[in-house]
């Protein structure tokens, strides 16, 4: 039965893809990403930078293990959880009232939280259907 | 169905804090310079107009201590102070004017009769937590003007750092 090896892959390849092209659109205008953070107003100054500096790499590094099908179930599982670190934040600045973009991809780009928080929950399951049907279609070295 | 015994738990757990890691090291070594200049206090380097324009941002800029005195030293932004009347009565950076929030969309076209919109201005009001200059600052780029910085840090900031600041006297 090809199903589960066609989900597996679809799933795997649309979450590295969307991850490593996040995080290289971040990585590329670090300040500006700084920018998107603060308004958030969770972190103080440095904190926006220093994030604004690593999660992209965090990002770009999980989307290219996914492409390439190695250390497939912790990247799916480090993308499910900074998912849900994003939703949080993006729920957080919804219950302040704040009208801000999301900051999920260039930044500055106009993006509602609404919309962003539909797209996180599609990348919740495309990162639980990864996890779970990768023991199912790869040998264990690569997983 | 998925079916991970305890060691297969651990891999994957340390595999993960691996792949956080290394990011932390790759990001960290890419931004050192930017996050040298933001640790020591300078922030990060003001864009030039030409860059501004380019990147057609949607969000002011954050700046840091060193760069606001920078900018009032040079007189290089107007200083909008976005506290209450009071608050900015009682003490402000200097050559600061006052536009609470809340008066800001009475008060908007009366200053952008009186300040280009290429200008640039700095917001600050009390500190981190303080929503205030964020949200004038937003409404200044939804006005046009299109250099508008945040000095996060703010009054209290500026205030424990020593340096001078100015009193309005109230009328009688």
């Amino acid at each position: 039965m090809k199903t589960p090896w066609l989900v597996y892959h679809g799933c795997r390849l649309v979450l590295g893809a969307v991850f490593l092209y996040a995080g290289v659109s971040k990585g590329l205008d670090v300040t500006g990403f700084a920018g998107d953070i603060a308004a958030y107003r969770i972190l103080p100054y440095l904190g926006n930078y220093l994030l604004a500096a690593t999660l992209p790499y965090i990002e770009i590094i999980a989307g290219a293990l996914l492409l390439a099908n190695r250390r497939v179930r912790p990247a799916a599982l480090l993308c499910g959880l900074l998912t849900l670190v994003f939703i949080a934040a993006l729920l957080s600045a919804w219950v302040r009232g704040l009208d801000i973009s999301c900051g999920c991809f260039e930044p500055g780009a106009q993006t509602g939280i609404g919309e962003a928080l539909l797209r996180d929950l599609a990348l919740l399951v495309l990162a639980h259907f990864t996890f779970h049907l990768s023991n199912r279609c790869l040998p264990a070295r690569k997983n | 169905m998925l079916s991970l015994d305890y060691s297969d738990i651990k891999r994957i757990l340390c595999e993960l804090v691996l792949i956080v890691a290394l990011g932390v090291v790759v990001g960290l070594s890419a931004n050192v310079g930017l996050l040298q200049r933001v640790l020591s206090g300078q922030g990060v380097p003001l864009l030039s107009e030409s860059e501004t324009a380019e990147r057609n941002d949607s969000y002011p800029e954050p700046v840091s201590l060193q760069q606001t005195k920078q900018l009032i030293a040079d007189k290089a932004a107007l200083i909008v102070d976005a506290r209450i009347g009071e608050l900015y009565e009682q003490g402000h950076l200097p050559h600061a004017v006052s536009l609470p929030l809340s008066e800001a969309d009475r008060r908007l076209p009366e200053l952008q009769a009186e300040v280009a919109p290429d200008r640039p201005i700095l917001v600050y009001c009390n500190g981190y937590g303080c929503p205030d200059s964020f949200d004038l600052a937003m409404k200044l780029i939804a006005a046009g003007y299109r250099r508008v910085l945040v000095f996060e840090g703010g009054f209290p900031e500026w205030r424990d750092a020593g340096l001078p600041i100015e009193v309005t006297e109230s009328g009688p």
